[in-house]
């Protein structure tokens, strides 16, 4: 296998890092590239063997809770995990307890790497950047201003966070480029979080949101056109910073993302499909409104690097996983958390009439709910009621299973690249994730 | 990374630059159909909503039939592909449902399908009719579409035209919904607006993503820079100058004829300037030739906005006053620089342009300057484009070309 492997590698410095690694562990290697070929054909977004797993495991995971699932979920989380978690919603706030060592580290050390404070100076200026992209492209002082308030520095940079972790570590699983980050892996790090905030914008203006991370929405300042206009502005500055990568492969790649980003809005319109195929239209719109752009803009970053097809798959499985649980952790939270934590209202989705996973697992205990789901809890008291079953039901920890299966999956992901600090990140950041539902 | 952004920068520039030089002055409005939807949603009274903006010209027409047979049929990105595919059946059921309802996005959608010959179509068969007129280097036998004389690329580009161009209009469609506009009792008119803005929003995004998908897929990443840069001017197309509440522009005292230009290239013909150009690009012409077609397309553009703002003050619908108009059309700039008293009028716009006596400006747009001003105008910018024609070899397409600029009239 090693031999074949090395036949198809895409170039000189593949091979050279392959062989490099082959010298490390050969079998270890051969066995983790063996099943990351295997899987290179999976579809983006079907509904895999975890979610039948999910509904599965029903019975047994509702007795038992949630202490042998995190068990199995997390088995690299030291402890100390909640510090990491507490620092994550601290939005990057510094005093992490754990120094990061330089170098590589056992294997059998498990002492998890933060994330942020391992990549704090890639995205230190990262706002700053894309401001100034922005301010650039327009002379209109309104344009500008309305532009770039959402990049204020608040937002938690997780989609760059991903996006430069992967580079990194796909930089050292190849050995080039000296371990250093590409201007054209920041750049589409920067890129990520640009197409993530425009669509942000536009999100704020369908739904009239007055509040977006703790101050006015954009549409609660300016009107709806202006606001919608510079959400296209946005739009065509990443796009423009797209092109000046002169890659068509990674622009097409990224290009994706936004014809996904539109057909899981349209996806969102609608829900009329029956009870079967409900799970799988939920998890194709997660996966084209939230997890294409991490696994588009992962896969992206690493091709950029210079990585071959399978480990650019490696990154997009990555970033689907890690993107598919992080919005099953968000919707789980709109039924769990209480105004205070999250700085919005819980029950935002049901009030929305949008049907997630919490609700779609309920409803095989309580078919009352279906024609709930049919009429978008329309009529008075649907969202209190649906959202009292799917507490009784056992939606919630099946949720928390399936978000743990992906972390599961991304984490497995992350292990089969060679071991550096950024890899080992990649894990935590997984569990990030995970860990924001506890 | 601001490398290279430069050349792309230079080009647009240049292009305001040379623009800026001309002699001519006005204000622009987006395109008389916009204006139909703007005016006609807040009216209550107006006679004005009833009447199709645009009047068709028998020159017009026949000069458009001509042309479309030379690059081949249909030029029209509403063809049987869009027709039949999932999203656009999604946004006609959606349609469906805002139907009775009286958000501009219906209108929008109705001007698609009746005028598109007279306005935005048309940008799709330019940028393939300069295509043909120039003809391609060094490409491949197979890219070729051999009847039509044209790239299977450069007819992608120009359909991504004209998917750029909608999405504006689309998303320039949108009503502001503010607080006070309903009273509470309409509620039902707050809830179609917000479905329609909705709808609006989605449609315009969709138009747009497939604009970078259709791109990409040309695998030319200089094309992506300079149609993404056109997608940016758009954008701050809508920012320039004063507002009212539903972000109609307004003219402000002092306004010159490189106000209205700056307004009209960035929204209309640096799209136009900018597809001309990647065309000869995606054909492996040189970079002076693919000058001379951003400067063909943008003179091209902007004869035309003279030519659509003249009609509600010359045109036969349009001469008792019938027919809407934009306060930063050309022939209300320069009558405003006549007379600028008339701005205490403008002035009782500020909040919504509705509020503005419109037969009033419209009569003092007939008696003054405003008209043999914006004819000039719109003869100066025809001229550039038939002068930069003569860089083509003689050909078809090029005289096709040159008998829609004479086809406008006023040369």
């Amino acid at each position: 296998m090693c031999v074949r492997l090395l036949q198809n590698g895409a170039g000189g410095q593949a091979i050279i890092a392959v062989l490099t690694m082959a010298c490390l562990g050969s079998a270890r290697l051969c066995a983790r590239l063996g099943h990351i070929s295997a899987r290179r054909k999976t579809p983006a977004a079907v509904v895999d063997p975890l979610v039948r797993a999910a509904f599965f495991k029903t019975q047994a995971c509702s007795s038992s809770s949630s202490s042998s699932a995190s068990a199995t979920a997390a088995p690299l989380v030291a402890p100390s995990a909640s510090s990491i978690a507490q620092s994550y919603t601290a939005k990057r706030a510094l005093g992490t307890m754990h120094t990061q060592h330089p170098g590589s580290l056992p294997r059998e050390d498990h002492a998890p790497v933060d994330p942020y404070r391992l990549l704090e100076d890639d995205l230190k200026e990262i706002y700053a950047g894309m401001r100034q992209e922005l301010t650039i492209n327009t002379n209109q002082k309104l344009l500008q201003t309305i532009s770039t308030y959402y990049f204020d520095g608040q937002g938690k940079a997780f989609r760059p966070m991903l996006a430069i972790l992967m580079a990194r570590a796909v930089n050292c699983h190849l050995d080039v480029h000296n371990g250093k980050l590409l201007p054209s892996q920041r750049s589409v790090a920067m890129i990520a979080e640009m197409i993530h905030t425009a669509s942000l914008v536009h999100d704020d203006v369908i739904d009239q949101a007055d509040m977006r991370r703790g101050k006015p929405s954009a549409p609660a300042l300016w009107d709806h056109k202006k606001v919608t206009i510079a959400g296209d502005f946005i739009l065509s500055v990443a796009s423009q910073m797209i092109a000046r990568l002169r890659n068509p492969d990674v622009t097409q790649v990224l290009s994706m993302v936004l014809t996904d980003l539109v057909q899981g809005e349209f996806m969102q319109l609608g829900s009329k499909e029956t009870e079967n195929e409900r799970f799988a239209h939920y998890l194709t719109k997660t996966y084209r409104k939230t997890a294409s752009l991490t696994a588009n803009s992962l896969k992206a970053v690493v091709m950029l690097g210079g990585a071959d097809e399978s480990i650019a798959d490696v990154a997009f499985q990555y970033g689907r996983n890690v993107g598919l649980a992080f919005q099953l952790v968000d919707d789980l939270i709109d039924f769990i958390s209480n105004t205070e934590t999250l700085g919005k209202p819980a029950m935002n989705d049901l009030k929305a009439g949008l049907a997630t996973a919490p609700v779609l697992f309920a409803c095989e205990k309580y078919p009352e709910l279906n024609p709930m789901i049919m009429r978008r809890f329309e009529e008075p008291g649907d969202p209190e009621r649906a959202f009292e079953l799917v507490h009784k039901s056992n939606g919630l920890e099946q949720t928390r299973f399936l978000a743990r299966k992906y972390n599961m999956e991304a984490t497995r992901l992350a292990n089969s690249l060679a071991e550096s600090p950024f890899q080992k990140a990649l894990v935590t950041a997984a569990d990030m994730i995970i860990n924001r539902m506890k | 990374m601001s490398l290279g952004t430069k050349p792309i920068y230079c080009v647009s520039r240049a292009g305001r630059f040379l623009l800026n030089k001309t002699n001519f002055v006005q204000r622009n409005a987006p395109t008389v159909s916009v204006l139909v939807q703007g005016q006609s949603f807040f009216s209550t009274t107006s006679i004005r909503s009833n009447k199709q903006a645009i009047n068709p010209r028998p020159d017009w027409n026949r000069a458009v039939s001509e042309a479309e047979k030379i690059v081949g049929y249909p030029t029209s990105f509403l063809s049987l592909r869009w027709l039949l595919s999932d999203e656009i059946a999604n946004i006609a059921l959606h349609l469906r449902k805002l139907v009775g309802s009286n958000h501009p996005l219906l209108k929008t959608a109705k001007n698609l399908l009746n005028n598109g010959r007279s306005s935005m179509q048309a940008w799709g068969l330019i940028v393939l009719l300069v295509s043909k007129a120039a003809g391609h280097k060094l490409v491949d036998d197979i890219e070729i579409d051999k009847a039509a004389g044209v790239l299977h690329s450069q007819r992608a580009l120009a359909e991504v035209t004209e998917m750029i161009r909608t999405s504006n209009l689309v998303h320039k469609g949108l009503v502001n919904i503010y607080p006070g506009m309903y009273p509470d009792t309409d509620a039902r008119t707050m809830q179609d607006m917000t479905f329609g803005n909705k709808i609006a929003l989605l449609s315009g995004d969709y138009l747009l993503g497939n604009s970078c998908a259709e791109l990409a897929n040309l695998r030319n990443s200089e094309l992506v820079e300079l149609m993404s840069s056109a997608v940016r001017d758009m954008a701050e197309g809508e920012f320039v100058g004063e507002r009212d509440k539903q972000n109609n522009p307004l003219p402000s005292p002092g306004l010159t004829e490189q106000d209205w230009t700056l307004r009209s290239v960035l929204s209309a013909g640096s799209l136009l300037g900018k597809s001309c150009q990647g065309t000869l690009k995606l054909a492996g012409h040189g970079e002076e030739l693919q000058l001379r077609g951003y400067r063909f397309g943008q003179h091209l553009a902007l004869a035309w906005q003279a030519c659509l703002e003249l009609e509600p003050f010359t045109s036969s619908a349009g001469a008792d006053g019938q027919m809407p108009f934009s306060l930063t059309s050309a022939p209300v700039i320069f009558t405003l620089q006549d007379d600028p008293s008339l701005f205490e009028e403008i002035n009782k716009g500020k909040e919504n342009i509705e509020d503005v006596d419109y037969s009033k400006i419209h009569a003092a747009v007939m008696s003054g300057p405003g008209i043999p001003q914006t004819k000039e105008l719109q003869r100066h910018h025809a001229q550039k484009a038939l002068q930069e024609l003569e860089g083509f070899e003689e050909n078809d397409a090029r005289k096709a070309l040159s008998n829609i600029i004479f086809a406008m009239g006023e040369i």
